[in-house]
């Protein structure tokens, strides 16, 4: 394998700093080409401060707390689903069907009927 | 949405008993062919309860509206919940329960529908990494400074700003701190355009709140 360039290492930079590199060939060869650039050096500690201040900023703000409202609609739903479940409904997979042919009295009419009924387990929810 | 019969069958069959890490780091069997629905109720109420403000605050970055936020919670719940068989103990349950939300989300609550989806040219774009865009190492960390001095609401209002999958990308990644993988399973889309969300969808935040700390007068100078 030829030895990376700068352009190549750099295309696997925010990968590399992400620890997301799972080939451990490539993650190699950046990590020896690091060694030998100080440019790339440089792009490395930049981008990474740059995804790293970013990054901060944003799990300090994005942490609200779910509010007590939400919690006590859950706890509800999650309990009317069980009560659902306990007199049978969703529990299972219920797919029926059936057909059924009748004929009228005096044998001139006849009908064909075909039921399919189905509850599913995500019923009612889909 | 919901799977063939027999595929379900098939793979419930498959996972028949699967081993579970339970809350204290002991590992319980859990054998979902024979777990009562008292069983799995309770089974579920420990662990995924306990996700409650994380897809909380996930989805209010996904909706964008805090009434829209909690119904996309409860019906996240609900759904993992009547699912629940399906979820493969001693996998990554975290990361089940956020497939869940976005699947909900993108089906259910996504406001504009209509909108055209990113372009298939993601992935190129991001071939083309920008080197040299980035200019001397002291004015980033005045800048930086800067952007730590930004109140909360700009961050929130920088991130409500840019394009869906960006910030969904963004928040999985940065906040919850999921792999590439796991925000490609989430999301359903390949790895590569992971990558290419995440990496665009950092430049534009960055660049946004860089805008707001000059209108603060927190970085000098125009662009």
């Amino acid at each position: 394998m030829e030895s990376m360039n700068c352009l190549q290492c750099q295309e696997w930079l925010v990968p590399f700093i992400d620890n997301q590199i799972e080939d451990s060939a490539i993650f190699n060869e950046i990590a020896f080409h690091l060694q030998d650039c100080a440019d790339c050096r440089n792009q490395l500690e930049i981008e990474r401060r740059t995804i790293d201040v970013v990054r901060a900023l944003l799990v300090r703000t994005c942490c609200e707390k779910a509010p007590t409202t939400l919690q006590e609609r859950i706890a509800h739903q999650l309990h009317l689903i069980q009560l659902q479940q306990m007199a049978g409904y969703a529990q299972t997979e219920i797919i029926t069907q059936y057909r059924r042919t009748e004929i009228t009295i005096d044998g001139q009419t006849q009908i064909e009927i075909e039921t399919s009924h189905e509850i599913r387990r995500d019923f009612p929810l889909e | 949405m919901a799977k063939k019969e027999s595929e379900r069958k098939e793979s419930e069959r498959k996972e028949l008993s699967k081993v579970s890490n339970s809350g204290a780091g002991e590992l319980v069997r859990v054998d979902r062919e024979k777990e009562s629905a008292a069983e799995r109720a309770k089974r579920f109420e420990k662990d995924a309860l306990q996700y409650m403000n994380q897809l909380y605050a996930a989805a209010l970055r996904y909706t964008r509206d805090p009434d829209d936020a909690q119904d996309l919670v409860q019906d996240t719940y609900a759904k993992a919940y009547t699912s629940f068989h399906q979820f493969e103990p001693g996998t990554n349950l975290k990361a089940w329960l956020y497939r869940v939300l976005t699947t909900t989300f993108i089906n259910t609550y996504r406001k504009d529908q209509r909108r055209p989806q990113t372009s298939d040219n993601e992935v190129e774009d991001w071939q083309l990494a920008e080197a040299a865009s980035h200019t001397s190492d002291q004015g980033k960390s005045a800048e930086d400074v800067a952007l730590e001095n930004l109140p909360d609401s700009d961050i929130k209002r920088a991130l409500l700003e840019i394009p869906e999958e960006f910030r969904i990308a963004v928040y999985l990644a940065d906040v919850e701190g999921f792999s590439y993988k796991e925000v490609a399973e989430i999301v359903g889309v390949p790895t590569g355009t992971v990558m290419s969300r995440l990496h665009r969808g950092r430049k534009q935040l960055r660049e946004k709140l860089t805008e707001y700390a000059r209108d603060l007068g927190y970085v000098k100078g125009g662009s």
